[in-house]
């Protein structure tokens, strides 16, 4: 590929052989094998060269290669350049006695949050972060969990009194004229229907002056689990990632091992995951929205609009045979075919949702009170969003264009007609415009989608990958072996790594997942978007009220379950 | 990305009357009128489901508490082959198996124990779809509520199938046939009759 | 102070029967300000929806307008727990969290009632892992388990309507500690 050779170039120009960047195996991406003393200036190389121009760091992740040990640890970055399209993944191994890598927090600051996590999770030191701690795991956990020798099942018990206060919030302070300044605790039990998100903030009156998120509270070992279960046994708990939207999640999962296995799902599950995944997003901008207006005071949309969700609901209980979480996906299709009213049925969807948006839009847009406790709140411009490692509806409320589906298309996306909205001024009301403006988009889509709905089969016809028909298995005995051994040990996926990414409703959701060759996942690494979003809220606080504090949080869709898996 | 892939969100400056609100207050009743007046009248916006007196028909696919279908003499389909366990994200299933003198192939197995914690069970549907001998489908009982743990954990009597297989509300399970059922939508609010 | 009073009045009422879960004796004996309470308490519950994961959604369902909550007296969901006396944990509750929940449910004023909504909240549910409680009464006392993953609506509602039942017959733990209390106070007399 002509871009993936011209990055390399580039490379290999300004870091000739023997200074510490070596090109590592192919596998799905151009990959550097990097040492880490050469780290710092090659980081600062990549994001600065007008020629490479990689301004988004997606993803930092630890992987331990216990067995392999050359050295134990790998620190993983993926980069990617929104102005260019091209993706690099660079591997600095550690080795366990001196896990020390330099941060590369100076150069961009999404690793703000990666790099903690990977010093929670395997213990990997970064030297240089400002504030390299626990993020995940509770303050009194010991060990580092997802290293291949420790326990999936050991647990730490945290008592009252054990949690961690940011040091600023321990001391007493006062302003100019002396009066205290007093410090409060928004969550981890929340009105707002946000989950278990918490924010301690330093208040002069009713003005926050500092502002500290501590995440973690939903954290349910998702890596860990997928590293104990086969490969689709994993999919019930990709469901429980964004559980607004849970398909898109598995979708984005089957899609990454799809690209591992080297197959591709029959066009019609590819089109019944979009629909599905449309309608799923739809679902997700409506809680969202909904429960934003909500924690405003604005209780009434939320009623309305959730009528669409029950009836989105409807018909993924029809088909999958769960609300929320459908367990729908299969590795290489879908686990049955639609019911025969599918159509019928979503046609009514595109009747029934534009109303119910109506309904809503004409109360909220123009009104003079939501715009002016939205708007100017919260903003974040462009260039700080990319480098905080925004995707997703808040990036493209500060006005850049990237979206997975325009960019890197899958499912299909690239043969249908659809915008992607995008706003300039990058406050809350922007974030609010571009997510309804998208709700509209998706409706176009599942449209377009259902045209092109032909008869076939919906799982892919490998033995290796998908269970037989239960006719076959039933009364023959060749697929009665295959699906003993499908069940039993896994579907074996060939040895590799992939990182697969999907536009999900918070942005750009990549599963970055390695296989060994066995039935199981030897490491699976989720890249949340909201993971990224969130980690620029504590620097977005000072200067705003408590009240629009609660504003942000509402716009920036933060799902607990995804964030802290 | 392209220009005409892009559709700009542009904030439109309010009118006079906008500001002002009044007429906005008198606007946004409108819609919340419209809503009221209809359900006052004619419940035309009404959407609730008055459960447990009206009680919403879910697909024939839906996955609640789970059956073990049994043969012509009353004894369980199962031959505690282990498929629906390993299958088991949760691990919520434990069978024992022992040998079935009465079977009429030799050394077949039959379950000694098959306990299920409902509890622990997610309701994803794989032991369905491990099973090969469609010895374990779930029916469309979804509400169970319970004051204790133990009281969750179902063994083989209360899972084996009781009456005629056509008289089970059945759920997910490996063949569906002709849809009996039709997707409803809007959900219903009133009670309906059977073939809807 | 509330104690002492029900202490009062129920061995002014007489000997209360042993606890019986499932062998039809009541639990306590009630007299009939007791029983008119407990009506009123069971039909005026006002939750504190304690939501962590994708149960919370579930139960914001059963919030809106198509399972309406608020049929069954319990619409105002308050976000305070001294406001509160049902506790409804819907979702996982991580190590992490745990010291919130216990926090939370000890700040409830008597009498308070538990649901565990969903596998998650009874057992941990496929969580069986380093970071998650296997079971909120791992910490506190469950009247109600719900199972589900997520439970539907009506299984929550089917929940509630359990626990009605069984404020009605005096078998939560609430009524059992505090007719223990009566009892020992009888007793000590």
């Amino acid at each position: 590929m002509n871009g993936a050779d011209a990055v390399l170039d580039a490379i290999r120009q300004a870091f000739p052989e023997g200074s510490g960047v070596a090109v590592a195996p192919p596998s799905d991406l151009p990959t550097l094998r990097v040492e880490r003393g050469t780290l710092l200036s090659l980081a600062r190389f990549l994001k600065d060269d007008p020629r490479l121009d990689f301004s988004l760091l997606a993803d930092v992740c630890g992987v331990d290669w216990l067995e392999r040990q050359d050295p134990r640890f790998e620190v993983v970055y993926h980069l990617y350049s929104i102005a260019k399209g091209h993706r690099l993944r660079l591997k600095v191994p550690v080795a366990e006695e001196d896990a020390v890598v330099p941060s590369v927090y100076g150069v961009w600051k999404a690793a703000d949050w990666f790099e903690r996590e990977a010093f929670d999770m395997f213990g990997i030191r970064f030297e240089g972060h400002p504030n390299l701690r626990r993020i995940l795991c509770h303050p009194s956990f010991q060990g580092h969990p997802l290293r291949k020798d420790y326990d999936p099942g050991q647990r730490w018990l945290l008592r009252e009194g054990e949690q961690h206060e940011p040091a600023w919030a321990r001391t007493q302070q006062e302003d100019e004229d002396h009066f205290e300044t007093q410090v409060l605790n928004l969550g981890p039990s929340h009105p707002a229907t946000h989950g278990t998100l918490r924010t301690v903030v330093r208040l002069d009156g009713e003005v926050i002056t500092q502002a500290d998120v501590e995440i973690g509270y939903l954290h349910r070992c998702f890596e860990k689990m997928s590293e104990q279960h086969t490969w689709n046994q994993v999919i019930p708990y990709t469901d429980r990632l964004n559980y607004c939207s849970a398909m898109m999640n598995g979708v984005g999962y089957a899609l990454a091992v799809e690209k591992l296995l080297g197959i591709e799902a029959p066009p019609r599950a590819q089109t019944v995951r979009l629909i599905l995944s449309e309608l799923s997003r739809i679902m997700d901008h409506i809680v969202d929205i909904g429960a934003n207006l909500n924690d405003l005071g604005a209780m009434t949309p939320f009623l309305y609009m959730y009528e669409a969700r029950e009836e989105i609901y409807s018909v993924l209980e029809a088909c999958a045979g769960g609300r929320l979480t459908v367990s729908y996906v299969r590795i290489g299709g879908l686990a049955n075919d639609v019911p025969p009213d599918f159509e019928e049925a979503v046609r009514w969807l595109l009747r029934r949702i534009p109303c119910l948006m109506d309904d809503m839009e004409r109360l909220i847009t123009e009104n003079r009170i939501f715009r002016d406790r939205t708007q100017g709140i919260g903003v974040l411009s462009a260039a700080e969003a990319i480098d905080w490692g925004w995707t997703g509806p808040c990036l493209r409320a500060s006005g850049v264009a990237y979206d997975v589906r325009k960019a890197a298309p899958y499912l299909g996306y690239e043969t249908y007609d659809f915008k992607v909205p995008v706003a300039n001024e990058g406050d809350t009301y922007a974030r609010y415009l571009v997510r309804v403006e998208e709700v509209r988009q998706s409706l176009r889509l599942v449209e377009q989608a259902l045209s092109r709905l032909s008869p076939g089969p919906v799982i892919v016809d490998d033995h290796r990958v998908a269970l037989p028909p239960k006719e076959k298995v039933y009364t023959e005995m060749e697929p009665l072996i295959w699906h003993f051994k499908l069940v039993m040990e896994g579907m074996r996926v060939p040895p590799g790594e992939v990182y697969g990414c999907t536009e999900a409703a918070n942005g750009e959701l990549g599963f970055y997942a390695i296989s060994d060759g066995g039935g199981r996942p030897y490491r699976l690494k989720v890249r949340p978007p909201c993971f990224a979003v969130f980690q620029a809220y504590p620097h977005m606080l000072p200067g705003h009220m408590v009240a629009d504090a609660v504003a942000i949080l509402g716009s920036l869709n933060i799902i607990a379950g995804e964030l802290d898996r | 990305m392209n220009e005409k892939d892009i559709i700009l969100c542009e904030v439109k400056p309010l009118r006079f009357s906008q500001r002002f609100y009044l007429v906005e207050v008198v606007k946004g009743l409108a819609v919340t009128l419209r809503h009221f007046l209809g359900n006052l009248f004619r419940r035309r916006y009404t959407v609730t489901v008055e459960w447990p007196e009206v009680k919403r028909e879910y697909s024939e696919r839906l996955r609640g508490r789970h059956v073990l279908l049994a043969r012509e003499d009353g004894s369980p389909r199962c031959v505690a082959c282990y498929m629906c366990e390993t299958a088991c994200p949760a691990d919520c299933i434990h069978i024992e198996a022992e040998e079935d003198p009465t079977a009429a192939v030799e050394w077949e197995k039959r379950p000694r124990v098959f306990t299920i914690d409902l509890l622990r069970c997610v309701f994803c549907g794989f032991c369905v779809d491990a099973c090969p001998k469609e010895a374990i489908i779930m029916t469309r009982q979804h509400e169970m509520a319970f004051a204790d743990r133990q009281e969750a954990v179902i063994g083989l009597e209360e899972l084996l199938q009781k009456g005629p297989i056509d008289r089970l509300d059945l759920g997910y399970r490996p063949y569906y046939g002709p849809p009996t059922r039709h997707i409803q939508l809007p959900i219903p609010v009133s009670r309906q009759t059977e073939g809807g | 102070m509330g104690g002492r009073d029900e202490g009062t009045r129920a061995r002014s009422a007489g000997v209360a029967a042993g606890p019986g879960r499932g062998d039809g004796s009541p639990a306590f004996l009630t007299t009939r300000l007791e029983v008119l309470l407990d009506q009123a308490r069971k039909n005026s519950l006002w939750p504190f929806p304690f939501g962590t994961a994708c149960c919370a959604i579930e139960f914001m369902s059963v919030m809106m307008s198509h399972y309406d909550l608020s049929r069954f007296g319990a619409e105002v969901v308050r976000f305070s727990p001294r406001q509160a006396d049902l506790l409804i944990v819907a979702g996982t509750v991580t190590d992490k969290m745990a010291p919130v929940m216990v926090r939370i449910y000890e700040q409830m004023a008597e009498p308070k009632y538990v649901i565990s909504m969903g596998a998650c909240a009874c057992t941990g549910g496929f969580y069986r892992a380093y970071h998650v409680v296997q079971g909120i009464d791992e910490f506190i006392p469950v009247d109600v388990y719900v199972p589900g993953c997520p439970p539907t609506p009506e299984a929550l509602l089917q929940g509630v309507i359990r626990l009605q039942e069984m404020i009605e017959r005096g078998e939560t733990h609430y009524q059992r500690a505090s007719a223990a209390r009566a009892r020992s106070a009888g007793e000590g007399q």
